[in-house]
């Protein structure tokens, strides 16, 4: 009762502080909903009342150049009150949403999955955080209050991904791919989580049941469950939008062939807007292709962690994908803590550490630089989307190298705490 | 040109010379109009009518339809079109109403609308593409890059002016250049379309220096066939000048024209300015008016009238000027004056061999020529600093103290402006003077709202607006700016994009013709990026991320083992092996050094 007690105190006290910032600045969401950092062209609330309000008007929001996402969001989103003159329902939303995922967090870190699974058992168990603490690093991380209250349609997209892990950990499979069928559906790139989410379930499966399930079959199963999620969904929208090709151009095409070049986190719109003519299309598919190639290397060699292939797909995904925003960053810390044992073990902590609060602190300085001031270009944010980049992918390399060496560990319990070297 | 096709043009000229009652709807008419406006300021408009049968223009006997145009119109199926070119902005808070009521004015830049036959959008779109690459060649503008982006199809903004007889079949598209500097080399192709060329009649006032110098300046030329309720239809080309000059400026001699201040003593001040003293003065208008010539002002005088203008109405009346009667006006030998009733109003017919000059003394007069009031006055601005985001502010001022205005708003705006209708916002002034923020749906009667799609066509919104009477109505919404690719800008990327102006039709205007209003059009500022590295860019991004996707897959690909058992494992190696090797040499060498000693 007592652990139960702490929670409580926890996501009320997340709420409350979420709460106490907007009623204290009340014009703080609509200043962090223009943020770059916060919102890009595929979250932003801005744009998506944009589209609410040619959806309410009978116009299709999809034939025009503002609004790209999913069409179930109009739906939900036209059941909330008007936001500008009434603005505490949707905000109050976005902080039960965050609650949910931090419930679900706090789930997955109770199944104690991220140290112990079928194949693998960490070396250093009792380094460990209990799922209330999980919980709390996550909702009082200040890029998951900033994406919270900027009223960021990812925040959905982080959900669904959630409760697929919080689902497949507890061994409810259909579930698990039911909540990745959604994640996709609102920003496809989740669907490159379905190798280690499925086999994540499948490992659930075979520790419960007495027999291991076939393997080919099992993830033909859980991909046909998958796509039909998907498919359910997209025919809704088709009943909603009522043009097919006109909405999937518009959300995935434009996820897939990235036409917006406003400035965001990632690596992609300095080099597209600087990419020759010729050359746009070739780097287009290399840069898919690089997103899409950490899947196949990551599991091959961590099929023993599916949860830490999700974790580190997560952070590559922060990094690499078309349009990244600090809450895609957030979630990534946000499952970091489940693997609190391998912080001992990671090398350059301080490093990438002070890479991130660097560029965090230094990002909105040089933005305001080079929009607002004018006394500085364009180059000067990018530079510091590189730090961030660079920052996220050394933490990102550091903790699969030490998963690594747990992994080694575990195979050579003698060697424990020795050096290490690869070769 | 074969020979068939010339027999059938002859062919076509005798049955037109030899039934001449069939031509007797071709005549041509040119006017002058001028009227000095306050500001020391000269109207000068000038109009050009011609028609042509309907008949005669479809057998490609064209008459007074210029050669060059009508078959650009016949090869790109065009019944109706409208050409604009302006630079300069019309005062309407000195100046009064606009010529024509701004039916001949175009926003700044040029502007471009026709009336398209064609089956459905897209052949319609592909003859308007026809259309205007012709037209570029005709008129050496840069019409040619008037593209799907910079292509509207306005739904009430624009109505026919002509007679078709199959108005469903025909297609409005618009496309404006708000960015086009108008300059002489248009002029010279326009005056070329004209009978006399520029030659004789009025059209040989025109000159580039002169006309281009013009405070506010649109040349105009519309075609359209009329069709009465008796007798044949005709094609009607109508080509107009107006420009508003600086008389002052104008009279500057060409070899000097640097401008000199007015001497102190010839200075007339407004004592009534509370700073007015020795050193300080607040300039009043001459209450002599400005003494003025045709010749002092175009910079050479008219050469008689166009000989092709009809002529067999004796009366016609070529120009004409717009000053109170007891104002002197001297004029040349071999015109004629007219004095109209209005007491304002005189008109002088030309002789075809004379030139001829007006003149206009300085002269102290009692009555004045009334101005009328503007139905209403519109400006349009964008708000917000930084070049992320801003807003576009319209003021609308409705004068009148009775009657509200209704009237129809169209913004064409480009792609790269992304505005949020959503944030639509009204805020209402009334004889108070107390601003009261009202939800925009109890101003906008209707809206007609095509977003932007990046890259292929700008923002289309219309919105039918009434402001009341004797009240100021401010519309404010909010939009983004894109930031391009880098080949996307032009040479002078920081110097801004021009925003085509906003049109606005004035819909209860008494006499149903339709007033237009254009605001002026904006410079938007976007983001830039350094044009100068893009290889820095691909080159620093690919470091990045080769040394991510380089670092991730060493682990990844690489064993892990102790730092022991990796010294073994690196004896074994073909690195150990020569390492090895290289330690057995200068140790060798260290020995026979050692056995020299």
């Amino acid at each position: 009762m007592a652990v139960d007690r702490r929670k409580v105190a926890v996501f009320g006290a997340a709420f409350v502080l979420r709460l106490l910032l907007i009623c204290l600045f009340p014009s703080l969401p609509d200043l962090l909903t223009g943020r770059v950092e916060v919102s890009t062209p595929v979250n932003s609330f801005k744009r998506l009342q944009e589209g609410l309000y040619l959806y309410t008007r009978d116009v299709s929001p999809y034939d025009g150049g503002v609004f790209h996402q999913a069409p179930l969001l109009l739906p939900l989103f036209s059941l909330l009150p008007d936001v500008t003159t009434n603005p505490v329902p949707t905000a109050i939303f976005y902080f039960l949403v965050d609650l949910l995922n931090a419930h679900a967090l706090a789930t997955i870190s109770a199944s104690g999955q991220s140290v112990q699974s079928r194949l693998h058992s960490a070396m250093r168990k009792h380094i460990r955080w209990d799922g209330t603490s999980v919980a709390a690093w996550f909702l009082f991380n200040p890029f998951t209050i900033a994406t919270c209250l900027a009223r960021s349609t990812s925040v959905l997209t982080t959900s669904g991904i959630l409760f697929a892990v919080s689902s497949a950990v507890s061994g409810n499979s259909l579930n698990a791919m039911l909540a990745l069928g959604f994640a996709s559906y609102l920003s496809l790139y989740p669907a490159l989580l379905f190798v280690p989410l499925a086999l994540l379930c499948y490992d659930q499966r075979s520790q419960n049941s007495a027999q291991a399930p076939n393997t080919a079959l099992f993830i033909l199963q859980h991909g046909a469950i998958l796509s039909g999620g998907i498919a359910g969904l997209l025919g809704l929208s088709v009943l909603i939008t009522g043009n097919f090709w006109e909405f999937m151009t518009a959300t995935y095409g434009f996820h897939l062939l990235v036409p917006d070049l406003t400035p965001n986190v990632g690596l992609w719109w300095y080099f597209f807007i600087e990419m020759f003519d010729s050359f746009r299309e070739f780097f287009l598919g290399v840069f898919w292709l690089h997103l899409a190639s950490y899947v196949g290397g990551l599991t091959a060699r961590l099929r023993r962690q599916p949860l830490f292939i999700i974790t580190s797909l997560l952070g590559v995904f922060a990094v690499f994908k078309p349009y990244p925003s600090i809450s895609d960053a957030s979630l990534f810390f946000a499952l970091l803590p489940l693997y609190r044992h391998l912080f001992p073990l990671m090398r350059y902590t301080f490093f990438a550490i002070s890479a991130l609060l660097y560029s965090s602190l230094l990002g909105p300085a040089f933005y305001h630089l080079w929009i607002y001031a004018g006394s500085g270009n364009a180059n000067f944010f990018y530079a510091i989307t590189l730090v961030w980049s660079l920052g996220l992918s050394i933490l990102l390399a550091d903790v699969i190298f030490a998963a690594l060496r747990d992994e080694w560990e575990q195979d050579h319990p003698e060697r424990k705490g020795e050096e290490v070297k690869q070769v | 040109m074969t020979v068939s096709s010339l027999f059938s043009l002859l062919l076509a000229l005798a049955v037109t010379l030899w039934s001449s009652p069939v031509s007797a709807s071709s005549d041509y008419h040119e006017q002058l109009f001028l009227q000095p406006l306050p500001q020391s300021s000269l109207l000068a408009s000038f109009n050009f009518r011609g028609n042509t049968s309907q008949q005669s223009f479809d057998n490609q006997h064209f008459q007074y339809i210029p050669r060059a145009l009508g078959q650009i119109l016949q090869h790109a199926h065009t019944k109706e079109l409208h050409l604009r070119f302006s630079t300069g902005r019309w005062d309407a808070e000195s100046w009064g109403p606009r010529p024509w009521n701004g039916s001949k004015e175009g926003g700044t830049g040029v502007e471009l609308w026709a009336w398209i036959d064609a089956v459905d959008d897209e052949e319609a779109f592909a003859k308007w593409i026809t259309l205007t690459q012709s037209l570029s060649g005709l008129f050496c503008a840069s019409l040619n890059f008037v593209d799907s982006t910079r292509t509207t199809r306005p739904v009430v903004s624009f109505d026919p002016t002509g007679d078709h007889s199959n108005v469903d079949g025909l297609h409005l598209l618009h496309g404006t250049l708000p960015g086009e500097v108008v300059c002489t080399e248009n002029l010279t192709p326009f005056l070329k379309l004209l009978p006399c060329k520029g030659k004789a009649g009025i059209s040989s006032l025109f000159d580039g220096h002169k006309l281009f110098d013009a405070a506010w300046q649109s040349m105009s030329v519309d075609l359209r066939p009329i069709c009465p309720s008796d007798g044949d239809c005709i094609v009607q080309i109508e080509q107009t000048v107006d420009m508003v000059l600086d008389i002052e400026r104008s009279k500057r001699s060409r070899s000097n024209p640097i401008p000199r201040p007015v001497p102190n003593d010839q200075l007339l001040c407004d004592t009534s300015k509370p700073y007015n003293s020795h050193d300080t003065c607040y300039p009043l208008e001459k209450a002599s008016g400005n003494a003025w010539s045709l010749q002092e002002v175009f910079g050479r005088t008219l050469n008689g009238a166009c000989p092709l203008a009809q002529s067999d109405d004796s009366s016609e009346q070529s120009v004409c000027l717009r000053v109170p009667h007891e104002r002197q006006v001297f004029h040349s030998e071999g015109a004629v004056e007219h004095k109209n009733e209005d007491g304002f109003t005189r008109c002088f017919s030309l002789s075809s061999s004379q030139p001829f000059d007006l003149s206009i003394p300085e002269q102290a007069v009692q009555t004045e020529v009334p101005l009328e009031e503007p139905v209403l006055h519109a400006e349009r601005t964008i708000v917000g600093h930084g070049q992320e985001r801003g807003g576009m502010r319209i003021i609308f001022v409705n004068p009148s103290k009775t009657a509200g205005v209704d009237f129809i708003l169209f913004e064409s705006l480009p792609w790269f402006l992304r505005p949020y209708i959503h944030t639509l916002q009204a805020t209402i002034t009334g004889a108070d003077g107390v601003p009261r923020e009202v939800p925009a749906s109890e101003l906008v009667t209707g809206t007609f709202y095509r977003p932007a799609i990046d890259r292929e066509r700008g923002t289309q919104l219309e919105l039918a607006l009434s402001v009341p009477a004797a009240s100021t109505v401010t519309l404010t919404y909010d939009f983004e700016k894109a930031i391009l690719r880098y080949t996307e800008y032009p040479p002078d990327a920081n110097r801004g994009f021009n925003v085509a102006p906003a049109v606005i039709r004035i819909l209860n205007s008494p006499d149903s013709a339709p007033i237009y209003i254009r605001s002026t059009s904006l410079l938007l500022q976007l983001p830039t990026p350094d044009f100068s590295m893009p290889y820095n860019v691909i080159i620093l991004t690919s470091t990045v991320i080769a040394l991510a996707f380089g670092t991730v897959f060493n682990i990844l690909v690489r064993r892990v083992v102790s730092v022991d058992e990796a010294a073994a494992l690196g004896a074994q190696s073909l690195k150990g092996r020569i390492l090895g090797k290289l330690v057995a040499i200068r140790d060798r060498l260290k020995r026979k050094e050692t056995k020299v000693e």
